[in-house]
């Protein structure tokens, strides 16, 4: 197995635990640390499976998106967003 | 085999030191960024976790803070070296932007990040090592027991503090 591949395999089973760890949890707040854990899998393997300078825009945005996903879902259950002193 | 193995725990160690410094520089463990960071906070408290770890842990899900920088850089840098890495701190900082952050964790742990893999690049390792050593290092804080890791978070934030 090449050093690639052995990346690929420990991002692909880190993420399959990370979807049970998911499944297997029934709060929604405490689904998304699991969720990131998933998001920073995939991400890699993306990074892996398709070296060309574009992918790092493909992986920052796939990155990115799911991170915002996860902040607008916290933040929807936590009633909406904070007003902050700037 | 082995070796690579023993040498994709190395990096991971390296990733976990790079963004846990980075965080704790720029004080995550201080307070929730957005409601959401600090709604998974309090979530992780009442199951019998630590705070201000709980803070850490919520603002990671809920932006992209020197973690994904230390991975971003490494994927840029095993694609395209330090130009690869630099312009992963670029979108890193746009997606800091675009999350409500003000962007200094995860700019930064890009660029620090981006030299030491390269660095490190030239005496042996591999960036894949460091792409797959930051997925275990975040599944160490994210994905195993949000009330340990948020124990072991506060005991860090209160030493730096």
């Amino acid at each position: 197995m090449s050093p690639d591949e052995l990346a690929v395999t420990i991002c692909i089973v880190i993420a399959v635990y990370s979807a049970v760890r998911i499944a297997l949890e029934r709060n929604t707040l405490k689904k998304l640390p699991f969720l990131n854990v998933v998001s920073f899998a995939v991400t890699g393997v993306i990074a892996i499976i398709l070296p060309h300078p574009l992918t790092i825009l493909a992986a920052a945005a796939y990155f990115v998106g799911s991170t915002l996903e996860s902040n607008a879902i916290a933040s929807t259950i936590a009633g909406g967003p904070e007003e902050k002193d700037e | 085999m082995p070796e690579d193995l023993l040498r994709i725990l190395v990096a991971a160690a390296v990733c976990w030191a790079n963004f846990m410094a980075f965080d704790l520089f720029w004080k995550l463990p201080l307070e929730g960024g957005v409601s959401g960071a600090t709604a998974i906070a309090h979530e992780v408290e009442r199951k019998g976790g630590a705070l201000h770890g709980g803070f850490m842990m919520g603002n990671i899900v809920s932006s992209p803070d020197a973690s994904a920088g230390t991975l971003l850089a490494a994927c840029g840098v095993f694609i395209a070296g330090i130009p690869g890495g630099l312009l992963a701190a670029m979108c890193v900082y746009v997606g800091n932007r675009i999350c409500h952050d003000p962007g200094y964790a995860g700019t930064t742990g890009c660029i620090a990040a981006t030299f030491i893999i390269y660095g490190l690049c030239q005496v042996g390792f591999v960036a894949t090592d460091f792409i797959a050593g930051m997925v275990i290092a975040i599944l160490t804080i994210q994905g195993v027991s949000a009330v340990h890791a948020s124990r072991l978070i506060e005991r860090l934030w209160k030493w730096r503090s």
